[in-house]
């Protein structure tokens, strides 16, 4: 029959360019990886971890302040954002289970963690740094807080609400305040995906330029003091990529492997604990 | 539906310091409306809103400034960005739910969805020095070659190739955006109640027929959703335009010239800013961003509220 | 009895996941224009029987037909068969009601286009003819182009009898196609099973034996597998050679 073969053409046809869909999605994963580790680990060099840059245009050095200065606002902007995204997660899932409240405060988060975050470096520039008179590591610090809670709160609350509501009851039952059944049975289910949420939120900032480039800049030297400026491996790869000497590019590879690997064990990580706990 | 026992007074505490964390979502939007317009008000006073839309002079020199080549190159590289991913996006989902076999479904859902865990920077540092030189050097002059004699490819193809253009900023854009499309638009396919798929199925259709006439319509609010969401995303996109497009404020007509963005105009200009109203610009253009984006993914979250509502009923 | 036979089973056995042998060693006739009804308690088979016809089973990886089904002297179990025009001319009803995504005008000539009727003028005859056929015309004549989705219930499985009905099938599968309707429709549904016999052969799986006895001619009763009896429905419901049937018939079973 004709039109049947000319059916089943269409179907292999369209069912192939699909498939070239995914092989093009795979490709570019296994291009930018691929281009990322060849260029990276041929610049990786032990100085890189141990020493500060040295003047513009000269040789060698390393990035040791960045390494630093970009863990140090990791760390702070975890310190600042898990508390407050688990706890609003806890205030939605839990007191405020079922109301208008909650639902606008969830949607609101949604679209927040998809706001430009160049916008919330502009926004927390005018809050923190602007009034000062000076860049901070800690207006870097907010800026990436800011970034994580709206991600850590919808974790925690779809992660809550996954806890079925009879294992509250049964803590009711004895007795418990509902502040002890939160915090000693809810959050004892819910601890995987929370702290899922929490590496995966973290993952997402500690890749994150933007919101750096003006609240906590870029600082040549090493400087552990989060009111001044601090350097940051983000900030720097922009720097030393868009610089004109050879050697910035060599370490703007090396640093540019080091968080992405850093990145990605946090992503695959979460994402297997998630996976290990929530397993069907 | 909660209850909790308003005599205990740890309970009150505690709920009212997780209520307070809850509102920092709220406080912080509210706050990002309020300064961006406080710090745009003199720039807003003095160029208004269309003027300033519709204007593509950027001269911190005369301290005139409009937002026109900005937007553009925004509109202009997002757009794009959308036409190559939104296929090749829904192309995976439909490989992934309904293809693959399923020993590889996972695998390859997973492996895409690695690709929104790369942060922009790297996106941006392999575009730079390795995406922009093969566009430059072998994909430009091919698509100037075969394309650039037909009419309207004529001007988008103009100029000569040097890989820092808005072309090679879209093709970056869309490899970020469609592990959102795919990942949204698989979610919704999986949605379609398998009962329908074979009784389409048992009609005699292809599987190709199965997805285009069930599948597809069955959770197209998602898939617009989804791409809704990917819209708002690479709207907001800084490091990896900013590696590979310039920052050159004039409408540019050919793909392959070098333009700007309002994300890639902030992260240049921002903190070198000198004069009141020159950084006064900058937040009125941080402003519109946050205005398109805002809207972009609020519509793309009511597409995705009515997808799951039309499947919760 | 000489009825012309549609479809034969011979030794049909049927494996899933590789080695769960769901269906043992089953011979059958489906006589042409006669109902053909499958029972048994959950489990049993029935339904997986009922998906070898038009191939349901393919699918899904890991499954192993043995055995044939013949249709006009052709095995259709046959790795060589056609599924997209053997599903064509045996048509299925499921359970719940599967409407497509698309107006109630466009579920009816959804089969029709795939078999490349483009005409209008011939669409909406064919459309209309069929829902006269499902006794659904007169409640949709004005809302064709409503979404299906719209409809109740029963009127959607309706809908769907006749959007399978308007290819002109010649072998008609119900896979409990009551089971999520209320006694009216139910009703309404058997009603139309009776007549459809006329213009196809009909072969319904159903878990309720009265449903069994009032519309269907033969009746094949099946346990964990095994088609255990099969001859006319008067036979199994008043006096089944098994005891097994008997004890199904009469409840005094599991």
């Amino acid at each position: 029959m004709k039109r049947e073969h000319y059916r089943k053409i269409i179907n292999y046809s369209a069912l192939s360019l699909s498939g070239l869909a995914a092989l093009a999605g795979l490709f570019w994963l296994v291009f930018i990886l691929g281009d990322v580790l060849v260029h990276g680990i041929g610049a990786l060099r032990f100085e890189l971890f141990l020493q500060d840059p040295v003047p513009a245009g000269m040789t060698g050095g390393g990035l040791r302040n960045a390494f630093i200065g970009q863990l140090m606002i990791t760390f702070f902007a975890t310190l600042i954002g898990v508390p407050v995204g688990v706890l609003g997660g806890t205030f939605l899932a839990e007191y405020a289970r079922g109301t208008t409240f909650a639902r606008v405060i969830s949607v609101l988060s949604d679209i927040m963690v998809s706001v430009p975050s160049i916008v919330i470096g502009a926004f927390v520039y005018a809050v923190l740094v602007k009034p000062l008179h000076h860049f901070s590591g800690w207006a870097g610090a907010v800026a990436l807080a800011v970034i994580m809670i709206p991600v850590v709160l919808r974790t925690t609350e779809d992660m809550l609400t996954l806890v079925p509501w009879t294992v509250r009851e049964a803590a009711f039952a004895l007795g418990a305040p509902y502040y002890k059944v939160i915090l000693q049975v809810v959050y004892r289910g819910a601890a995987t995906g929370i702290l899922t949420g929490v590496l995966l939120s973290m993952a997402r900032v500690a890749g994150e330029t933007a919101p750096l480039l003006f609240t906590s800049f870029n600082n040549t030297f090493y400087s552990t003091d989060m009111n001044g400026p601090v350097a940051s491996l983000t900030v720097t790869i922009f720097q030393y990529a868009m610089g004109p000497y050879d050697d910035w590019h060599q370490q703007a590879w090396a640093a540019s492997f080091v968080i992405t690997l850093f990145i990605l064990m946090l992503t695959v990580s979460g994402r297997m604990l998630l996976k290990w706990r929530y397993k069907k | 539906m909660p209850i909790f026992s308003k005599k205990n007074s740890i309970d009150i505490a505690f709920s009212t310091i997780t209520a307070v964390a809850a509102l920092t979502v709220l406080v912080v939007i509210c706050g990002i409306v309020a300064v961006l317009f406080k710090e745009s008000w003199p720039a807003i006073q003095k160029f208004g809103f269309f003027r300033f839309l519709f204007t593509v002079e950027w001269n911190p020199v005369t301290s005139v400034f409009g937002a026109a080549s900005a937007v553009y190159g925004t509109i202009v590289t997002t757009g794009i960005a959308l036409l190559i991913a939104f296929p090749t996006a829904v192309g995976i989902a439909i490989f992934v739910t309904e293809i693959a076999p399923n020993a590889l479904k996972g695998p390859i859902g997973a492996a895409i969805e690695l690709l929104a865990a790369i942060p922009s920077i790297i996106y941006g540092m392999w575009g730079l020095f390795t995406l922009a030189p093969i566009m430059s050097q072998y994909i430009e002059p091919f698509l100037q070659k075969y394309l650039g004699n037909l009419p309207l490819f004529k001007t988008l193809l103009a100029g000569t190739p040097m890989g820092i253009d808005l072309l090679t900023a879209s093709v970056i854009l869309s490899i970020m955006i469609i592990p959102f499309t795919a990942s949204i638009a698989r979610d919704a396919f999986n949605l379609t109640p398998g009962v329908v798929k074979e009784s389409a199925y048992a009609m005699g259709a292809t599987q190709w027929e199965v997805v285009k006439d069930v599948v597809i319509p069955h959770a197209k609010l998602g898939v617009f959703g989804g791409a809704a969401l990917s819209l708002g995303r690479a709207l907001g996109e800084t490091m990896a335009v900013a590696f590979v497009l310039g920052n050159n404020h004039k409408i540019a007509t050919s793909l392959f010239d070098a333009a700007s963005t309002i994300t890639v105009t902030l992260a240049n200009e921002f903190a070198e800013a000198d004069s009141d109203m020159y950084l006064s610009s900058l937040y009125y253009l941080a402003l519109v961003l946050f205005g398109l984006s805002f809207i972009t993914l609020a519509v793309a979250k009511l597409f995705l509220l009515r997808a799951e509502g039309k499947h919760s009923r | 009895m000489t009825l012309p036979v549609d479809l034969e089973v011979k030794n049909l056995n049927f494996y899933y996941n590789g080695n769960a042998h769901a269906l043992r060693d089953i011979s059958l006739p489906v006589y042409k224009n006669r109902v053909t009804a499958l029972i048994g308690p959950s489990g049993c088979g029935k339904t997986t029987l009922l998906r070898c016809f038009n191939r349901m089973h393919d699918l899904y990886p890991r499954h192993r037909y043995e055995g044939e089904i013949l249709f006009e002297g052709r095995n259709i179990l046959s790795d060589k068969e056609d599924l997209i025009n053997l599903r064509g001319r045996i048509g299925m009803v499921f359970q719940k009601p599967t409407p497509f995504p698309m107006s109630i005008a466009e579920n009816i000539a959804y089969g029709l286009r795939l078999k490349g009727i483009k005409s209008r003028t011939e669409l909406s005859g064919r459309i209309e003819q069929a829902l006269k056929h499902a006794a659904l015309w007169n409640e949709v004549r004005d809302k064709l182009n409503n979404s299906a989705y719209d409809l109740s219930g029963g009127q959607q499985q309706r809908l769907v009898i006749a959007r399978a009905l308007a290819v002109e099938p010649e072998v008609l599968l119900f896979d409990e196609p009551t089971s999520a309707l209320d006694p009216i429709s139910t009703g309404k549904i058997e009603e139309l099973v009776a007549e459809l016999k006329q213009d196809v052969t009909i072969i319904i799986v159903t878990h309720n034996m009265q449903q069994a006895a009032r519309v269907s001619d033969m009746t094949g009763f099946m346990y964990l597998g095994d088609l255990v009896e099969f001859d006319t429905t008067e036979k199994i419901f008043t006096a089944p050679e098994k005891k097994q049937t008997d004890d199904y018939i009469t409840g005094r079973f599991g």
